[in-house]
């Protein structure tokens, strides 16, 4: 990985973006994080409905006729603007603890919103008998919490060497 | 000057020296706030967007405003406490860089906008709130307010790119990639050399 990561910095891509750098890698950043913005606050709704705590004039098929195609959506706007961060700065993003464990809870994290999204059936009954069922209810907060965790990873990227030794950008000290 | 002495005093408390001095709890201070204001602008999103028409149109405003406003403070409170608390650990630079004050006077407009809300079409909510979408003065709060907090996402994040320990850092750091490159091996720190890192003040 860590020659992958020196390959891609040499790519013309690469080397194109980070000219650019001054403005290029905080505005895709504030993208990337507006993108975030999308993914929680369409979590937050969907969630927060299964939970029966707020949502509740609209049916489970309804809220996530309104917030699923968001969150995919924000999870797509995630990736695009992710590779071009780390098409930007490879060795930073792809030699990091942070970065690769945050990758596991994504893709935790969009299995079980894709899961949940895929399942939710039409008829208003039939949802609210899945909205109470208490393993749908525990996964919704464990969704929520891998969320939390994402951006919580993806901040420490900037401060890998928090982990100590389990991260590669810190073999050097 | 009497504010730099304040703000002097400030960092030198127990409370700011000890965050300084750690090497995590500024980093998950930070987390935290983001996770705040993702949740505040998210939710804040999902309002302007319906009083746009353009998502939820078939809901009633005032239903989905009383819903979802107090999970919006609740996240701001959170933004709030610890978007406080980083000040405190470097008050000074905080204080003097440019996009930080950017930031706050877009808070503040994003607030007197909320403001502006109230007294125009959140007075008449009756009559609209269950039409597809505002009268023009919601729609133009609605326009301002993802502008406001879009620019107030890049702001914050450019802070941590112009603040530096004792001097503000020009926002491209002067790292040739070139020079690293070629001794890969050499026992460098990569991820430490990398061009322009979030150089958040607490980050040693």
């Amino acid at each position: 990985m860590n020659q992958f990561a020196h390959w891609l910095t040499r790519t013309p891509p690469s080397h194109a973006f980070r000219v650019q750098e001054s403005w290029l890698v905080p505005g895709i950043q504030s993208i990337h994080i507006v993108g975030i913005a999308i993914v929680m606050g369409s979590l937050l709704m969907i969630v927060l409905r299964i939970l029966g705590w707020a949502g509740g004039d609209q049916t489970l098929r309804e809220t996530s006729d309104r917030f699923g195609p968001w969150l995919v959506g924000g999870l797509c706007l995630q990736l695009v603007t992710g590779l071009v961060l780390i098409i930007t700065e490879p060795v930073r993003e792809l030699v990091n603890f942070s970065f690769w464990t945050k990758m596991i809870c994504v893709a935790i994290g969009a299995a079980l919103s894709g899961v949940f999204l895929a399942r939710v059936p039409d008829d208003e009954q039939q949802g609210e008998s899945l909205a109470h069922q208490r393993s749908v209810r525990s996964l919704a907060v464990i969704a929520f919490v891998v969320f939390l965790s994402i951006i919580v990873l993806g901040r420490l990227i900037a401060y890998d060497h928090i982990w100590g030794s389990w991260s590669p950008a810190t073999e050097g000290y | 000057m009497p504010i730099d002495a304040i703000l002097k005093s400030i960092e030198a408390t127990r409370f700011a020296t000890a965050i300084r001095d750690s090497i995590w709890m500024f980093p998950i201070i930070e987390s935290v706030h983001v996770i705040g204001f993702t949740l505040v602008v998210g939710t804040i999103a999902i309002i302007d967007l319906r009083l746009l028409g353009l998502a939820s149109v078939a809901r009633s405003f005032e239903r989905m405003w009383s819903d979802i406003l107090k999970w919006t403070w609740a996240a701001f409170a959170v933004t709030v406490l610890t978007g406080l608390i980083m000040f405190t650990t470097n008050a000074q630079i905080y204080y003097h860089n440019p996009f930080f004050r950017t930031k706050m006077v877009l808070l503040l407009l994003a607030g007197i906008n909320m403001g502006a809300f109230e007294v125009t079409a959140g007075r008449t909510v009756q009559s609209w709130g269950n039409r597809r979408s505002a009268p023009p003065a919601g729609k133009a709060v609605a326009v301002l307010s993802l502008a406001l907090w879009i620019a107030i996402i890049f702001m914050g994040r450019i802070i941590g790119f112009t603040t530096h320990p004792g001097k503000l850092a020009p926002p491209t750091p002067g790292v040739n990639y070139d020079d690293f490159l070629q001794s890969p091996s050499s026992g460098g720190n990569p991820g430490a050399t990398s061009p322009a890192p979030p150089a958040a003040p607490g980050k040693k």
